[in-house]
This record gives C-alpha cells, structure tokens and sequence, in this order.
C-alpha cells in the first residue's frame, strides 16, 4: 500500500486551472460571491446566475484509474464503507435491519457510495438461488457466502454522463465520472440512465451523488479511502491497464486452483456496453449479484428513437396540410 | 453536507426468518426510480398541447391564410400560456429549482433533455413574438410580415420541442421505458392531433365555419392515424404490462383508452356542433392524459409476484 500511494504520488499534480479571458471578466463581476464576501441581493442573484457560465481549462490528461474488486477475498467486514462514509463525511443512514442477511445497508444511495453485499448460498436453500451450469462445476457445493463490496463502476461510455443535460457530470483526467456538486440541478436524468442503480438523489440539497473514485485524494497522490481501508486486498486501485493484467492472472489462479466459475465483470466491452473502469471478478451469475447479466447502454437505441418520434410528428403534419389543401376554398 | 432519506439512528425491530425478509439480490430491482411522478404525466401533456396547437396553427394559417388567420393570431397566445404553465412544471420537478438556468451552460446532443431544453427555450422566443404580434394586430398595430416571420423561425425549434419528451422518456435504463421505442412517435403524434382539436375549438367558438369544417376533417384523419403509434407502443409495453398488471386491470385501461378514441371520433361523425366539439376534446385530452400516466407509473409500479407476496 505505502509503495502504491508513494508511485501514485509521482503523478503530475494538478491544481485549480487557470480561468480564461471571459470567465476572467465574468469572475469579476461576481468576485464578493466567488469569495464568499459579504453580499446583498444583487451580488446573490448575479452571482447564482453567472457563476455556472465560468468556464476553467480542463486540467492535462492522466493515466485512466480504476477499481479491480476482487470478491472472492472479501470477508464482508465494511471497513470500506465506513472510510468512504468518513472520509466524503457522509451522514448515517441510521440503523436498520433488512433481515437480508449482514446487509442493512440495503443499497447504494446519494448518501452511500460503497455498499459491501451478502449472499448466503448454503445447500438447503440452493434451489431459490440456482447457478449456472457452465459457470459452477457440478462438485461445487453450494454451501458458501458471496461478498461484493459494490460502487460506482466508473463506465467508459457512461450513460449517466450521456444523458447529464447541464454537464455537471465530466470524465475528470483520470477518466473517472465524477459530478460536479455545484453544478447538478438534480434533474435526475442520471438516475433513470444509470443500468447499474448507482446514483440517487439527495432529499437535503436536491443534487445527485455517487462515489467520486476519490478524486480529491487522486489529485494529491493518494489512493481511494476504500482501497485503503480494506484489509484484504479485495479493493485494488490503480492504472486500469495494470489492474486488468492482475486481475486476469487472478482468474487463470484460481481456474488451476479449482475455482473454474471465476470470471470478470466489466474489464472489456460487450456489444451493448462499454469496458468499465471499475470491474470486479465474480464467481456466479451477475444477477446473483445484483446487476444486470448484460447491461444494455440506452443510447443504442436513441438515434432510432429521434427518427420515429420525428416520423410520428411528419406524418401528422402531412396528414393536417393534405385535408387542408383539399378542402380550402 | 448530504441528506439521508431514513431516520437517523431508527431502531427497528429485527424480522424473523418466517417473516420472510428479502433473500439475496437476484430477483430484486437493480435501476433506481427517479423522481418522476404526476408532474411529468402533466409536463408531457401540457407539452403536447402547446406544441400541437403551434405547429397546427402555424402549418394551417401558412397552407391557407385566408381561412385560418384569425383563429391562428389566438392561438399563438394561448399556445404561449400552456408552454408557460409547462415551463414552471419543469422547473418545479428539478431537485433543486434555483439552479434551472445550469441546463443551458452546455449544448449536448446526447442527451435528450439538453437538446429539449435548447429548442424550449428557443421556441419560446418567436412564440412569444407571434403572440404579442397577435396581440398587438388585434389592437391596430399591424406587423403581419414580422408576425409571420416569427411564426417560420418557430417551426423547427416548436418541432424539437414535440420531438424530444419521447426520446427522453424512453432513452433510459428504467423496466418498461427502455423498450418504448414508440413512445417518441405517440408523444409527437399525438401532439399534432390534440393542437389540431384546441384548434377545431378556438374556431367553432370564434364562429369560423369554414375553419372548423377542415379542422373536423384533419381531427378525425388524424384521430385514426394517432392508433398507428398508440397500438405499436403498447405492443412494446405488454410484456411489461403483464409482468405488473393482472390481466383484469390490463384490459380495464385498455377499454378506458379505446373508448377515448372511439368517443371522439363518434362525437366528431355525428355533429359539427360547438357541445360535441367541446366534449371530444376533453375526452381526448383526458384520454392522452391517462395514457401519459400510466406510462409514468411503471418503474414505480411493483411486478405483481412482489406485490401478491407482500
């Protein structure tokens, strides 16, 4: 772990960009907002209403990062939820029992962006959750726990950044998605894109929020407060390219070690659905897990959406000019 | 900083196994529901009507000024009063309404909103224009050729402005919406068919009888050309009404839907009188309202094995 965050260290730095000439001048006009000053009205509203508009040149491009989770080595103690909860000082979700195993997180929300799932799969109950044949041999007894500490999964082709109408949510410089808090409008286009149920809204502020792959501690050098936390290497951070290597050197080890079912989710794209830049390596069916078998990118189906949307309007409006230029006197 | 939906720190009892508390994730719901609710069954209709009754007005005063001026210079205005209405809904709806004006800080063709946003907020420029133009005609200030201008510039954006609600609501990951692939070609039709009927309304009222003699026409053609695009989006909507609706409550909104068809354009065939015209298009609008609901419950909706366990 030292050496890692020692080698991630050595990234270039990046700090507030430099504004440009326009958002220079628009920054001047708003100067007691942006300082937090002591302002009126007037100042307020212009503030609120400018403020959006400045625009930052986008900091130098860094090596793509990412999450490997390894579940088969995840132990279900939550040290990764409750760093992620302490370091992004995110509140309680008070204490309830789900009666869902160890899980009364029960989901991913605006306030929990990691969030550690059980799965009890002991012999008397393996008729409710029945495992593929090709994925678990025949002699696999079923008489086990799944553990999956899940989160954001940071997709390459997001449809959650795709639908994002007023660009609060950007690919930051680590090719991680991450929503820019001052800017979401809560319009919760997000919410309905995201295949995965990984973003939520939040009831206080009215904003989205979902795991930030620690973006602030990326920009200092240091690994995700999950990553850090997590006593058993199941949460892997790193350059995406290093972390797919070692997490398929992990699946050949354990197909000789007798775990042939084990596979990655999310390393590479399928056909409706980019690479992920948080993958996990599981050992059932996805939907086992909670997730879709084959996620299925909206936007596939967009352009043909327009064109019948646009045919429906046409052909009304042919209809009305041909009664029209009928029947006109 | 962030809010939590659940009280905090709320002890709650336990439930025993026999209570059955969720097993595992498998056959749970995976997509989170945004907060979409009634609103949006009211934007997606007061979007119609106000689209409709522009793009309705527009192509029928530019095929045939002399007949449909004057009932288009009304409907100019009264177009603007439902795109206001519907604007303040959108607003409402957004998480945090103060920050509605972040939507046009960036253009972005890929998402639906952000297109919809811009030709909203475009369209409403030459509408207003052709409105107040309106206004001011009735008024002895004149300007036809600058009122007419505004009216083609609104062509195209009022068009997107139709166009888009679809797109957006079927361009997601949520069960149900994501197999709409009609829902774009309805919603856009159907807005053409409800501006045509106000507009049948607004000249039956005003008295013009050659107006509304083409408008009961062009109401009833295309009435029957707005099932195309009702019957191929509920094709792609019964797998998922069937997984959660009985068969009973399936057929009860289909008849309730059909009827407002059949309705209509029964009401339209008997007479031309202003009653009936008036009955058909609340029944219409009604109808289009329910159809808009019902399609904004579904990723609310409980599948029916869940909801027979509870």
């Amino acid at each position: 772990m030292a050496s890692r965050e020692q080698e991630l260290s050595a990234l270039p730095q990046t700090s507030d960009p430099p504004r440009g000439r326009l958002s220079v001048l628009l920054g001047r006009l708003i100067h007691p907002y942006l300082h937090g000053e002591q302002r009126g009205p007037v100042p307020e509203l212009m503030g609120r209403l400018i403020y959006p508009f400045l625009r930052g040149e986008a900091p130098k491009p860094q090596q793509a990062t990412g999450f490997y989770t390894d579940t088969t080595v995840c132990i279900g103690c939550k040290a990764c939820e409750v760093a992620c909860k302490q370091w992004n000082q995110l509140p309680s979700d008070g204490f309830n029992w789900s009666g869902n195993s160890y899980d009364n997180t029960n989901e991913l929300s605006a306030t929990t962006w990691r969030h550690v799932k059980f799965i009890e799969q002991f012999s008397h109950e393996s008729s409710s959750t029945p495992a593929s044949p090709d994925m678990v041999s025949d002699e696999s007894p079923l008489n086990r726990w799944l553990m999956m500490s899940d989160h954001c999964k940071h997709c390459v082709a997001a449809p959650c950044h795709q639908a994002c109408p007023t660009g609060a949510i950007i690919q930051n410089e680590f090719e991680n998605i991450y929503i820019q808090a001052d800017i979401c409008n809560g319009c919760s286009c997000c919410i309905a894109a995201c295949p995965f149920g990984v973003i939520t809204r939040s009831e206080m502020g009215g904003h989205s929020h979902k795991c930030t792959l620690c973006y602030d501690r990326q920009r200092d050098g240091l690994e995700p407060a999950c990553a850090k936390a997590c006593p058993t290497q199941s949460i892997h951070f790193g350059p995406v390219d290093e972390l797919r290597e070692q997490a398929r050197r992990r699946v050949e080890q354990l197909h000789e070690r007798g775990v042939p079912q084990a596979y990655l989710y999310g390393d590479v794209p399928s056909e409706t659905y980019s690479e992920m830049h948080s993958f996990y390596l599981l050992v059932d069916r996805p939907s086992v897990y909670g997730r879709p078998d084959a996620p299925f990118n909206p936007w596939l189906h967009m352009m043909g959406d327009y064109v019948r949307s646009v045919a429906g309007g046409l052909a009304a409006i042919a209809a009305l000019l041909v009664v029209v230029f009928l029947l006109r006197p | 900083m962030h809010a939590s939906s659940r009280p905090q720190h709320a002890f709650t009892e336990p439930p025993l196994p026999e209570q059955g508390g969720q097993s595992g994730y498998e056959n749970g719901p995976v997509t989170k529901v945004p907060g979409w609710h009634g609103i949006i069954a009211w934007d997606a209709l007061l979007n119609g009507m106000a689209m409709g009754l522009f793009l309705a007005a527009a192509v029928s005063e530019l095929a045939a000024p002399s007949v449909f001026i004057r009932v288009a210079k009304v409907a100019y205005p009264v177009a603007l009063v439902l795109l206001l209405v519907d604007l303040g809904l959108l607003v409402l709806d957004l998480g945090d309404p103060l920050r509605f004006h972040h939507m046009l800080r960036v253009f972005k063709p890929s998402s639906p909103m952000s297109l919809g946003t811009w030709c909203l907020t475009i369209f409403s420029l030459p509408l207003t224009a052709a409105a107040a133009l309106s206004l001011l005609a009735e008024l002895g200030w004149d300007f036809e050729w600058a009122r007419l201008l505004a009216v083609v510039v609104g062509l195209l954006p009022g068009f997107g402005s139709a166009a888009y609600k679809g797109v957006l609501l079927s361009t997601n990951a949520q069960p149900g919406w994501k197999d709409a692939r009609w829902l774009g070609g309805y919603l856009t039709n159907s807005a053409l068919l409800m501006g045509c009927a106000e507009l049948l309304v607004l000249s039956a009222l005003m008295g013009q009888t050659q107006a509304t003699a083409i408008l009961r026409t062009a109401f009833i053609v295309l009435l029957v050309l707005n099932v195309i695009p009702l019957v191929l989006l509920f094709a792609n909507l019964q797998p998922t009404h069937a997984r959660l609706y009985t068969r009973e409550q399936q057929w009860r909104v289909g008849v309730l839907i059909a009827a407002g068809t059949l309705i209509s354009l029964g009401l339209m065939l008997l007479n031309d009188g202003l009653l009936f015209i008036l009955v058909a298009l609340i029944v219409l609008l009604s109808q289009s309202w329910l159809i808009r609901s019902v399609y904004v419950k579904i990723p609310h909706t409980s599948p029916l094995e869940v909801r027979s366990g509870e």
